[in-house]
């Protein structure tokens, strides 16, 4: 009975683990051994360099934005989605019904593409578009939206939330759906206010939604690309740079697959790290205030 | 029964292996398929008239050579054209023939032997003669004395000017040398506060490199004469006409004159009075901005010089492309690919309805005595002075790096003096360091 159960356990997961192997394992250790290489991604012939790539990738100015970039994004992001999100969650919970109609309104934006998403702002700040035209005609002021380092960050970072806010809302409200009911009728009994019952009853009872929802989101900021692309160009002067962003000029501009690879493996050294330690913090925010 | 598994596992990834091996190379062998006709995979610019160019020709050479099918297809643009073919090249997918392949570019490409030396195909020398571009073709020699494209059009970019705004403001010519620019611009300014004299939106001020080509080289070109920037490994600038060049666009900054904010077409738009202007942006005018008719609010010069320089003489970048064969393409359709280009370009038929067609000045040391090209430049006047102006066309660098070098350009020197973050002779010595630290 046990080895038959074995045997449909390895049948079940083995769909995973090819995919795994094939797309994960394999290309990793591809990108490892390209790390240790000069290959410009279309020459036939390419030499073993060790360390090189390496030591040419933690002097770069590219690759020191890209770090720092990521934090910058962090900080920006991660307290904006979850707000927004949150938000969102708790009015969507509060709504007498079509509760889901409104959930998928705002789970839209999450499908649609960061490309469309991005044209359409960079139009909308162009120096000609209505809103400046508006801001110049009746303040005198004109804002060079994605010429200036803050509000790049700023921008990119506001299309990140906008899109992910109904993906996280999602996941909050399910767990709000899971909060016993009996709790919040207790609690009206013994008479707390509003701001206590969110505080002291809805957040704990949510931290396992809500533990989820900053892990991926802090993850997010590691995989920023195409808004990037898209906006700014990873500029002005580094300033949005981000790691993907980096690894793209790198290989498909430059050709420096090897290279590219080095810092690919760098920002996976570094992203495992950081959720790593994001991870206990959170974990030990929690059991601090008795959470988990 | 674990050695029957293990051999089952071993004949799926065979068949799979072959299965996968066969899409990878198109199913071709050689190139040429059983029925004996050779294929040639030939990848178009991503733009409308090109593409219809070419699959005109290939329709009309299949039919007198029925062996051989050219297959013509658009290059995808997304991200760049550049990166699809790299990336059709590392997945063993490269064509046999693709244009809109500058110098650097093929720089890049010829370096990783991914394309055939041209020179060394028999066509080559008829092909040269034949079309008449002896001279033209001479400055497209790499530094290891080969040739590896052949450029199709050569395009000297000019300044668009609108002269409906110069006029209001006093102006019946454009102004050319740097102090009659910013002394326009203080006219230009105190009339219109919200007008740029130039305008190019965020392009300016965004290190990509391919974006240096269109305001660093063109004016760098203008003000060194035509100086080379580099030469083999070597950065052989001139300093005086780079400083000075950069001074004129700080200057120009600090006057208000510079628009490098996100914004759309404001030269056609009205909120610049100069751009450089490509002679493909003729036909997208002619349907979204037909108010704008040369001779009437807007006309083309070449770029702007320093004071002591004779505006007339002033060379400016070439925006020349041309084809290039692979390596990687099987032997068979390399050589139909030369034998259907010689076919092409035998006749000047071909090349002047490219020049109807595209609006591209054909690469030809011809161009201005061929009756075809004549009458075209009569029916559409705009582009008589790109025709005139080829010689003074400076091509892109043949450097492999030329990603690199031109992202210094702008990382180090131009987008932060279009910014106001550095000096002109500070910007000019970082970027010089940099580039010379990178080669």
């Amino acid at each position: 009975m046990n080895k038959q159960n074995n045997k449909l356990g390895w049948l079940f997961a083995s769909p995973y683990i090819i995919f795994g192997l094939v797309f994960f394992l394999g290309p990793l250790l591809w990108s490892l051994y390209l790390s240790f290489t000069n290959w410009d991604l279309i020459a036939p012939e390419f030499d073993f360099v060790g360390l090189d790539n390496f030591r040419k990738a933690m002097a770069a100015p590219g690759v020191q934005s890209a770090f720092w970039v990521t934090y910058k994004f962090m900080m920006l992001f991660v307290p904006l989605v979850t707000a927004m999100s949150l938000a969102v969650a708790v009015v969507i919970q509060g709504l007498p019904k079509f509760k889901s109609v409104y959930l998928i309104g705002f789970f839209l934006p999450y499908l649609s593409s960061g490309v469309v998403a991005s044209l359409i702002v960079q139009g909308f700040l162009s120096y000609n578009s209505p809103v400046n035209e508006f801001l110049r005609g009746t303040f005198g002021i004109n804002i060079d939206w994605l010429g200036s380092p803050f509000s790049a960050l700023f921008i990119v970072g506001l299309i990140l939330a906008w899109k992910f806010t109904g993906y996280y809302a999602l996941i909050l409200t399910s767990g709000l759906e899971s909060i016993d009911k009996e709790v919040y009728e207790a609690a009206a009994i013994d008479g707390v206010t509003d701001r206590q019952r969110f505080w002291k009853i809805t957040l704990p009872l949510l931290y396992p939604a809500l533990y989820t929802t900053l892990i991926l989101s802090f993850g997010v900021t590691f995989g920023i690309f195409t808004e990037v692309y898209q906006l700014t160009g990873g500029g002005p002067n580094f300033a949005t740079n981000t790691w993907q962003m980096e690894i793209f000029n790198q290989a498909f501009t430059n050709l420096q697959a090897g290279y590219a690879s080095a810092i690919a493996i760098m920002a996976s050294i570094v992203t495992f790290i950081s959720i790593f330690v994001i991870r206990k913090l959170l974990e030990s925010w929690g059991k601090r205030n008795g959470w988990v | 029964m674990k050695k029957s598994r293990i051999s089952l596992l071993l004949a799926i990834s065979l068949v799979g292996g072959t299965v996968l091996a066969a899409c990878g190379n198109g199913g071709s062998n050689g190139g040429q398929s059983a029925d004996g006709v050779t294929t040639v995979e030939f990848w178009a610019a991503p733009n409308p008239p090109q593409q219809a160019f070419w699959q005109e020709m290939a329709k009309e050479y299949e039919t007198v050579n029925p062996d051989v099918k050219v297959n013509v297809s658009a290059i995808k643009e997304s991200p760049s054209s550049e990166a699809s073919i790299q990336a059709s090249i590392a997945g063993g997918n490269a064509p046999t023939v693709a244009e809109n392949i500058n110098r650097g570019f093929a720089a890049q490409l010829s370096n990783s032997k991914a394309l055939v030396a041209l020179d060394e195909l028999p066509q080559f020398k008829e092909m040269v003669e034949s079309r008449n571009m002896t001279e033209t073709i001479a400055p497209w020699e790499f530094a290891d004395g080969h040739q590896y494209v052949l450029p199709i059009y050569s395009n000297p970019m000019l300044i668009g000017w609108r002269t409906d705004f110069l006029k209001e403001i006093g102006y019946n010519e454009p102004p050319q040398t740097y102090s009659e620019v910013l002394e326009a611009t203080t006219k230009l300014k105190a009339k219109y506060p919200d007008k740029y004299m130039w305008a190019k939106g965020a392009d300016l001020a965004d290190p990509t490199a391919w974006k240096r080509w269109f305001d660093f080289f063109l004016l760098y070109n203008a003000a060194s004469d035509g100086n080379k920037f580099i030469e083999g490994q070597n950065l052989v600038a001139d300093d005086k006409a780079g400083v000075e060049m950069l001074t004129f666009v700080d200057d120009l900054r600090k006057a208000g004159g510079v628009l490098a904010q996100n914004a759309t077409d404001p030269f056609e738009t009205g909120a610049g009075v100069f751009t450089d202007i490509g002679p493909w942006t003729f036909d997208m005018w002619a349907t979204k901005y037909p108010e704008l008719k040369y001779g009437e609010n807007f006309t083309l010069t070449l770029p702007p010089v320093p004071d002591h320089m004779d505006p007339a003489d002033a060379k400016t970048y070439a925006d020349a492309k041309g084809l290039v064969i692979f390596s990687a393409a099987p032997e068979a359709s390399q050589q139909a690919a030369a034998e259907f280009l010689k076919w092409v370009y035998s006749n000047e038929e071909n090349d002047v309805k490219w020049f109807k067609q595209t609006n591209l000045p054909p690469a030809r040391d011809d161009l201005n005595e061929v009756e075809g090209f004549k009458q075209i430049l009569a029916e559409k006047p705009e582009l008589a002075p790109y025709a005139e102006a080829v010689s003074k066309g400076v091509p892109a660098m043949d450097n492999p790096k030329f990603n690199e070098l031109q992202t210094l350009i702008g990382q180090e020197a131009f987008n932060k003096v279009i910014r106001g973050e550095i000096d002109p002779q500070t910007g000019w010595n970082n970027m010089k360091k940099a580039i010379e630290g990178e080669l």
